[in-house]
Order: C-alpha cells, then sequence, then structure tokens
C-alpha cells in the first residue's frame, strides 16, 4: 500500500505545491511527448525524481499492479490480426508506449505520495483553493485519511459476518445491498457522531493549518516543473 | 497562508453534519474499493464503487453528494489509498481508468438531482422505481462516457476495443447494482434524514 513515509530525502524537504508543480509538469510533457525519444528524456526525469524521493520503483510498481491488465490488454488487442502475419508491431507501439507513459507518471505521483505528509497536502489545497470550498475540502481529505482505515474495518466485519451466516449464498446484488446497506448506516452513524464532536470542539472555519513557505530547495523543483510544462507546450 | 487569532468563525450545524457525511461518504468509497465480487461475466472483478456514487447522490443529494465524490477524488490525489487495489496519487487520476473516476462526481450529482427532481434532499420513499432507475441509467452513461474516452485516448487504442474493454464487459455488473440500490432504497433500511 503506498502512503507516507517519514524521511529526510530532498523531495521530503520540499514544499508540497512544487511537488504537485513537478507532478503536473511531468504529467503533461509525457502526454506531449509520447515517441521513443520523448519517454526515454522522461525515464531519466523519473528516475531522479525517484531518487531524490528515496522511493524505490519495483515495490511502488506492485502497489499499481491494478492498472497492468489494461497496459498489457491495449498493444496486444490492437496488434492481434486474424490471420498472417497474426500480429502487427506498427499498430501495437502506439498504445505500448502509452502504456509505459502511464506507468512512468505513476511513479512521480507515487514520489509525491511517499514524502508529502497530509498536514501539508491539507495546507496545499486550502491555499491553493481560496475560502470556505477549500476549507471544506482540506478538511474533508484529511477526515478520509482518519476514517479510511476505520471504515475498511467496518466493512471487514461486516463480510465476516455475512459469511458466517452463509450469505455467500445468496445472489450478487442480494450480497451487495446487504453489505452496502450496513456499510452505509455504519458510516451514518459515524458521520452524525463525528458531527456532534466537531461541533463540540469549535469546528470553524478558519483553522490554523501549517505554514507554508517555499525554501531555497524549491527553486530547482519548480524550474524542472515549469520546464517540463513549457516543453508540453512549446518544443 | 497568514494566522487569524481575532475571530473564530464558527461551522453551522447542518452544514457540520453534511461535511461530517460527505467526507465518510468519501471514505467509504475508499472502502468500496477494497470489496469485490468475484462474476461470472466480467474479466475484471467487480467492486461496489459506483453502488457508492448511487448511494450518495441518493442518500445525500446531488450538492453533497457530488461534493463527497470530490473530496474522495481528491484525497486519493494527495495520496490516501482509496483507488482500486489501493492505489493512489495524481498518476491514476490521469491513468488509463482516470475518466470512470473524474466521472464520479457528475454522476452522483445527476443521480440526486433526477432521484430528488432538483438540488433539494427530498423524501426518497417517494421516488417511483423507474424514477430511480432513470437516474442512475443516465449515472452508468455519464460514467462508462467520460471512463472509455480517455481509455481510448490514454491508451491510442481504436473507438472498438476501448468500447469492448471499457465498457460492454462491464455493463451487466452494473445492472446487478442498480438492482442492489433500488433493493436498498426500497427497504428503506438506511436512515438518512
Amino acid at each position: 500500500m503506498l502512503s507516507y513515509v517519514p524521511g529526510v530525502s530532498l523531495a521530503h524537504r520540499l514544499d508540497p505545491r512544487s511537488k504537485l508543480v513537478v507532478q503536473i509538469g511531468f504529467a503533461a510533457a509525457a502526454v506531449a511527448h509520447t515517441t521513443p525519444v520523448g519517454l526515454a528524456v522522461l525515464t531519466l526525469v523519473a528516475a531522479g525524481v525517484l531518487y531524490a524521493a528515496r522511493t524505490p520503483p519495483l515495490r511502488t510498481l506492485w502497489a499499481f499492479r491494478f492498472v497492468f491488465p489494461f497496459l498489457l490488454a491495449a498493444p496486444i488487442l490492437e496488434g492481434v490480426r486474424w490471420g498472417s502475419p497474426w500480429f502487427d508491431l506498427e499498430a501495437a507501439t502506439g498504445p505500448a508506449l502509452a502504456g509505459y507513459r502511464v506507468v512512468l507518471v505513476l511513479l512521480v505521483a507515487a514520489a509525491y505520495v511517499r514524502t508529502t505528509p497530509i498536514r501539508q497536502s491539507r495546507a496545499a489545497i486550502a491555499w491553493g483553493v481560496p475560502g470556505r470550498v477549500g476549507r471544506f475540502l482540506a478538511v474533508g481529505v484529511a477526515l478520509v485519511f482518519r476514517f479510511l482505515p476505520v471504515l475498511r474495518a467496518d466493512v471487514g466485519r461486516i463480510r465476516d459476518a455475512h459469511r458466517a451466516r452463509l450469505g455467500t449464498d445468496r445472489s450478487v446484488p442480494e450480497q451487495m445491498q446487504l453489505i452496502s446497506t450496513a456499510a452505509a448506516n455504519r458510516a451514518l452513524d459515524r458521520a452524525d457522531r463525528l458531527s456532534v464532536a466537531m461541533r463540540a470542539r469549535c469546528f470553524a472555519w478558519n483553522p490554523t493549518l501549517p505554514a507554508l513557505s517555499f525554501s531555497r530547495l524549491d527553486a530547482p523543483a519548480l524550474a524542472i516543473g515549469f520546464a517540463l510544462g513549457l516543453a508540453a507546450v512549446l518544443v | 497562508m497568514s494566522t487569524t487569532t481575532s475571530d473564530v468563525e464558527l461551522v453551522g450545524d447542518e452544514t457540520a453534519l453534511n461535511i461530517a457525511r460527505a467526507a465518510l461518504f468519501a471514505s467509504l468509497m475508499g472502502a468500496f474499493a477494497y470489496v469485490s465480487f468475484p462474476y461470472p461475466l466480467s474479466p475484471a472483478p467487480v467492486t461496489l464503487q459506483v453502488l457508492g456514487v448511487f448511494l450518495a447522490g441518493l442518500f445525500l443529494g446531488p450538492i453533497w453528494g457530488g461534493a463527497a465524490m470530490v473530496v474522495y477524488l481528491l484525497a486519493g490525489a494527495v495520496g490516501a489509498p482509496v483507488f482500486s487495489g489501493g492505489a493512489a496519487g495524481v498518476g491514476v487520476l490521469l491513468g488509463p481508468t482516470g475518466g470512470y473516476l473524474l466521472s464520479y462526481p457528475i454522476a452522483a450529482f445527476l443521480v440526486g438531482v433526477i432521484a430528488h427532481g432538483g438540488l433539494d434532499l427530498g423524501a426518497l420513499g417517494t421516488a417511483s422505481v423507474p424514477r430511480l432507475l432513470a437516474a442512475m441509467a443516465v449515472a452508468v452513461v455519464v460514467i462508462y462516457a467520460a471512463g472509455v474516452s480517455i481509455l481510448y485516448y490514454n491508451l491510442e487504442m481504436t473507438v472498438r476495443t476501448a468500447v469492448v474493454t471499457g465498457a460492454l464487459v462491464f455493463v451487466p455488473a452494473e445492472l446487478l447494482k442498480m438492482v442492489a440500490a433500488i433493493g436498498i432504497v426500497r427497504s428503506d433500511a438506511i436512515r438518512a434524514a
């Protein structure tokens, strides 16, 4: 599972906003230059990003294994022909390059996830989206981090109980109905208690979040991010 | 960001409850991403996620249901492991399956608007079954239209391959989820309002 890991790498010390600029610039450049040369250059950039974030590439790829069926299916389905020569390499090249591009974008995004604590992301959201909408999104995101493990455990217990009572013998729609009803009721109960608790603690539109500040280290990161973005538009 | 110390602007009671519900539904979407059912017609396992989109629109209404989905996507983008198989990061949203995910807020909003006949949260018990079905059918069309377009664009497939691998094999499973959602609303087992 991919999540924040405390550390002292270069990427850990960067401001979250400059890391977001790098990610978005990288994705834009990858979409604009899905050619063998473009992707070769971007592979080097991605390797640099992973090194700066001390992110192990193979374990990260394992965390994204669910996308690989899609990535492999595309070139195979496009290339296969009914009859000689059975496989059209040219038709498969485009989808294969596009699939490789996806892998690079996922790796760079994983470096952000591994090196950015949630409080900083929350502050970056409140900075990027002004007003109450931004505050709502920042609070919501923080609550998802808090409650995801809780609700996963709830759903796990519901499924255990369901199995123990031979619920798995029922039809699939019935199973979905039973499990999601129980899960949604648990979630709504928790929401009721949470809102009471938040009001009791003066839940406000203007809380104090960690101050974000750019340091000297951010200058090269921002430069790389903007350069990648420009490369997508100009080159 | 500046720190204000002068006055505290409290969140209203009803809004606080809605924020809590939206955040919890967003987390529930994340938990549903881990629940999969083996399903004979589809090569990929079927998760409960689209059912979560339906329920958000039905029980939170268009505005807060849509908002819950935005929170879900944003949390995933900044690193909560809420996407299929515990994945996270902006890369997933920009990747081949990003179209499905990005359409969730619109889909939840549409489910809410059609089922409740407007932006306000009405009583679901009064909504007819055809109306609920129409709401969910529109949402499924929106989700798959967005999903297939991004799949097509992202992996440079032909349209036919994208439609087959990205939509046709999953449609029967969506019908099951619609049946389940109707069952949930009819059974009146979820007490939201």
